[in-house]
Order: C-alpha cells, then sequence, then structure tokens
C-alpha cells in the first residue's frame, strides 16, 4: 500500500507541475503553440501504470484545470476522460507500439480531443477558431519523445530512492 | 485493465469502463451546460477561485522574475533615449491637455447656460495585467487589482491608446477583464467624424472589431475614428475605440461591413487604467473655473512651454505610469 501511495504522489506531482506549466504567462506565440501538458503528462502514467489513473482522477483533474484556465467548467474534465479512457482501452496495444507509432498514436490521441474541443465551440455558438488551433497537437507531439524520457528518468530516480 | 482482480475496479472489462466514460461525460456535458447558462455553477465557481488564487502568484512569479532581470540590464543609453521619447511625448500631450481644460472650462460654462446635466468626473485607477488569455476562444484578461481595489463589476477598462474592455468578474486581489475583441463582446460607439452611432462588436481576432449594423448610405470612410458613445451606461462616452481599417459594400444588402481596428494594444500592453465613472460633480468644483479662467488663459500654444502648475501635473503622471506607483489615481473631467 505504501508503494502505491508513493507512487501516487510521484504521479500527483507530475500533474501539478503540467497544471502551472500550462498557467505558465506566455507572449502570444508561444501560447499559440503551448501543448497541452496535462493530457501528455496523463498519456505518459496511463500507459506506463496499471490502475493509477482511472477516469475518476482525470476528471477531477480536468475540473481543477477547468477552474485555473477560466474555461467553460467541464470542459477539460470531459477530454481528459476521453482521452484516459482511450489509452486504457487501448494500453495493451500501445505498450508495445515502436516509439514512431506511438507519438503517432499521441498525435491522433491531441487531434480527437481538439475534435471535441471544437463540438463544444460549435454548441456553444462560438465562432469557428483560426487554423493555428490546430497547432498545439503538432507542438504535443514533438515534445513527447522528450517529456517520455524525462519522466522515465524521473521514475527510475524516484524508485532508486524507495529502494533505498 | 482486464484483471478482474484489480482493486481500483471492482467490476473491470470494457464494458464497465465505457459505462463509466459514459457517466463522467454525461456529467460533464451537464456541468458545460449549467456553467453556460450561468446557474448555480457560476456561484460554486467564484468561491472556488478564490481557493485557486494563490495558484496564479505561484505561476506569475517567474514571468516577474524575468521581467525584473530585463529591468536591471537595461542599459544606460536605452533608458535615456527613453526618457528623450517619454518627454517629448509628454509635452506634445500637455499641449493637447491645455487644449482640452479650456474646452472643459466652455463646455462647463455652455452646460451651466443650459442648466442641463453636469459634467462627470472620471476617477482613473492603474492596473496592470497578471495574464492574458486564459481561454482562447475567450479574450480575458486578468488584472492584479479586485474587490480590496475597490474594483466592481462592469467597470470600464482602457490603456493610454483606447478601450480595453470591462471588468467581468471580480475576486478578492484580481478581476478578470472581457475585452472588446471577445466574438460576445458588444460595445455601443460613434464614428466620430460624422456621430453616426452603432455598435462594435468583438471579431475572435484581437487586431479587429467589426460593425455589422452601418446602413448602406451611412457616410463612413477608412480611416475614421470609432469613439465610445457612452450609450448604455457602461463605458463613459468619448474614449477612442478604433480605426475604420476596411468596408466591404456587398451588392443588394442593407447594411455593410466595417472592420475596424482596435487602438488599444489588446495583445501586447501589460498596464491599464480603471475608470470608475459615474460619481458626480461635487457642488464645491463649480466656482472654481470663474476663478481660475483668467490665470490659464486661453491661448494654449503659447503657454506651451512652462507653466509652473504642470510640474506638479507630470510629477503625478510619470508617478502613475511607473509601474511601482499603482496607488496614484489621476482626476480629470471629460464631457459626458
Amino acid at each position: 500500500m505504501n508503494v502505491r501511495r508513493d507512487r501516487f504522489s510521484v504521479i500527483a506531482g507530475t500533474l501539478v507541475i503540467a497544471v502551472l506549466l500550462t498557467l505558465l504567462p506566455l507572449p502570444a506565440w508561444l501560447q499559440m503553440v503551448w501543448p497541452y501538458w496535462v493530457a501528455l503528462v496523463m498519456i505518459y502514467w496511463c500507459l506506463e501504470t496499471q490502475d493509477m489513473i482511472t477516469l475518476g482522477l482525470a476528471f477531477s483533474c480536468g475540473l481543477v484545470l477547468d477552474l485555473m484556465t477560466g474555461s467553460l467548467l467541464g470542459l477539460h474534465a470531459l477530454s481528459l476522460t476521453v482521452i484516459v479512457y482511450l489509452v486504457t482501452r487501448f494500453r495493451a496495444r500501445l505498450r508495445f507500439f515502436p516509439p514512431w507509432q506511438l507519438a503517432l498514436s499521441v498525435l491522433a490521441l491531441l487531434v480527437n480531443d481538439r475534435i471535441i474541443l471544437l463540438w463544444i465551440i460549435s454548441l456553444r455558438g462560438d465562432p469557428m477558431p483560426a487554423a493555428s488551433f490546430w497547432l498545439p497537437p503538432l507542438a504535443g507531439v514533438l515534445v513527447w519523445p522528450w517529456l517520455f524520457l524525462a519522466l522515465d528518468r524521473f521514475r527510475g530516480v524516484m524508485r532508486q530512492r524507495a529502494l533505498r | 485493465m482486464r484483471a478482474g482482480a484489480s482493486t481500483a475496479s471492482r467490476i473491470a472489462g470494457p464494458t464497465a469502463q465505457t459505462a463509466r466514460l459514459m457517466l463522467y461525460g454525461l456529467l460533464a456535458v451537464v456541468l458545460m451546460a449549467m456553467d453556460h447558462r450561468g446557474q448555480y455553477v457560476s456561484q460554486v465557481r467564484s468561491v472556488l477561485e478564490y481557493a485557486v488564487e494563490p495558484v496564479y502568484h505561484v505561476v506569475e512569479w517567474p514571468a516577474r522574475a524575468i521581467r525584473n532581470l530585463q529591468e536591471q540590464f537595461q542599459t544606460r543609453r536605452s533608458l535615456r533615449h527613453e526618457n528623450d521619447d517619454l518627454r517629448k511625448q509628454l509635452l506634445s500631450q500637455q499641449a493637447d491637455l491645455q487644449r482640452l481644460d479650456t474646452l472643459v472650462e466652455e463646455n462647463r460654462r455652455l452646460r451651466a447656460l443650459f442648466e442641463g446635466a453636469e459634467g462627470l468626473v472620471y476617477d482613473y485607477r492603474f492596473a496592470e495585467l497578471v495574464r492574458v488569455d486564459l481561454d482562447p476562444f475567450s479574450h480575458r484578461v486578468l488584472i492584479d487589482r479586485g474587490t480590496s481595489d475597490g474594483v466592481v463589476v462592469g467597470q470600464a477598462v482602457i490603456d493610454g491608446a483606447g478601450v480595453m474592455g470591462q471588468v467581468e468578474d471580480v475576486h478578492l486581489h484580481f478581476a478578470t477583464v472581457r475585452l472588446i475583441s471577445d466574438p460576445n463582446h458588444a460595445l455601443p460607439v460613434q464614428i466620430n467624424r460624422t456621430g453616426l452611432r452603432t455598435v462594435a462588436f468583438g471579431s475572435g481576432e484581437t487586431g479587429a472589431l467589426k460593425l455589422p449594423n452601418v446602413p448602406r448610405l451611412a457616410d463612413v470612410r477608412e480611416g475614421d475614428l470609432v469613439v465610445t458613445s457612452g450609450l448604455g451606461d457602461r463605458f463613459p462616452g468619448g474614449y477612442p475605440v478604433a480605426r475604420v481599417i476596411h468596408i466591404d459594400r456587398p451588392e443588394g444588402k442593407t447594411f455593410i461591413q466595417v472592420e475596424a481596428e482596435p487602438l488599444a494594444a489588446l495583445d501586447r500592453g501589460r498596464e491599464v487604467l480603471l475608470i470608475s465613472a459615474h460619481i458626480p460633480l461635487p457642488e464645491t468644483a463649480e466656482p472654481e473655473p470663474e476663478a481660475q479662467e483668467p490665470a490659464t488663459g486661453v491661448d494654449g500654444p503659447a503657454a506651451v512651454q512652462e507653466p509652473p502648475a504642470e510640474g506638479e501635473v507630470e510629477a503625478e503622471h510619470s508617478d502613475s505610469s511607473a509601474p511601482a506607483g499603482d496607488e496614484a489615481s489621476i482626476e480629470t473631467e471629460a464631457p459626458q
């Protein structure tokens, strides 16, 4: 149980950092391509651990993100829940994909998320966003390999510390 | 995931997972609908946002540190250069202000003649942007003034060049401002040259406003200045908003498509002013103009160089434009 709690605190820590990264005040051009950090981190943990990232966690994490970013309450909650659902559903397959294929799957997930967002935007009656709307998924995929390696390294360090 | 003995999910299997997804999805959609309609959820939300507030401070910190560093390393030469520029700007604006002063006096006298409505005193309060782009689809920014500084919902926000938006939501030390470029924002305006009244809608881009209700035969030209009309009781009248950049006159339509470029730096500036309007002019302020009138003189341009009173004004101005001197508030009068 203790190991589980340790692991959870590691996951929670990275998620908090991802949320802070999302909130970071940035120049406009960077903001335009800023990747969806929380989703990327969640995809990583979802792939690497079993039963740690539940739909409930994704939902509540999304609600916190909604509060922080001032978006429609439930927007990020829905998008994260869908992402986590898809990853857990195809986890067995995704885990054995070669890296480039995994990156493509991440791109598909992020684009799918954008499509859901587009649906919400149109339901709300807001005007259609510009073409730059599709940049964050691309940036997300570019960041993905480095994030994957960094989180792997981080996890290794934490595990060694726990063993000692 | 398929392991039946997993601890987290008692009923494992794809169907249970799908059912749960449906449940959460439904919950999210209901929440969004309620939030969109502004029922219940918005109150809960504004309470929760108080709890979230400290996080903004944390996130703001690195940006602030970087900015401080930049200021530290700014060279002496560029500072002097900037100083020169600002001085020139101040001088020319003082000249304008002097003319404005005489106009205000004249306006007040005429109003007194007609025993019409008094002009309003507007109080400006300095504020700084903390965060832009909370949500890419609604143009909102966060400023570092809240209820503790007397900010109220609906207050107009301007910068040095023009109208920026209005306060939408107030917290203790923060307030969110909806920019005029937001697609859901409409601003009662008039064309300065002709006085034509219309409404400026946000277009979703910070570089353009739309004026869709301009009649076909209206006299509008590219380059016309668009100012607030003061109707609608939110924005005080007469503040510059935008400049007309493009006019499209489609055949067979009743209205022409006018596009205007906002004058305020909606996506760049950091310092803004909050206007508190509708403070009735105090009684004592009225006799003053008669007493001062001969002293100030009507000849504006000649007095540009030195008048002693200007020194104080200058100090006050520079104070308020420096990020630190935030409590300074400038009082000016504007004709309604």
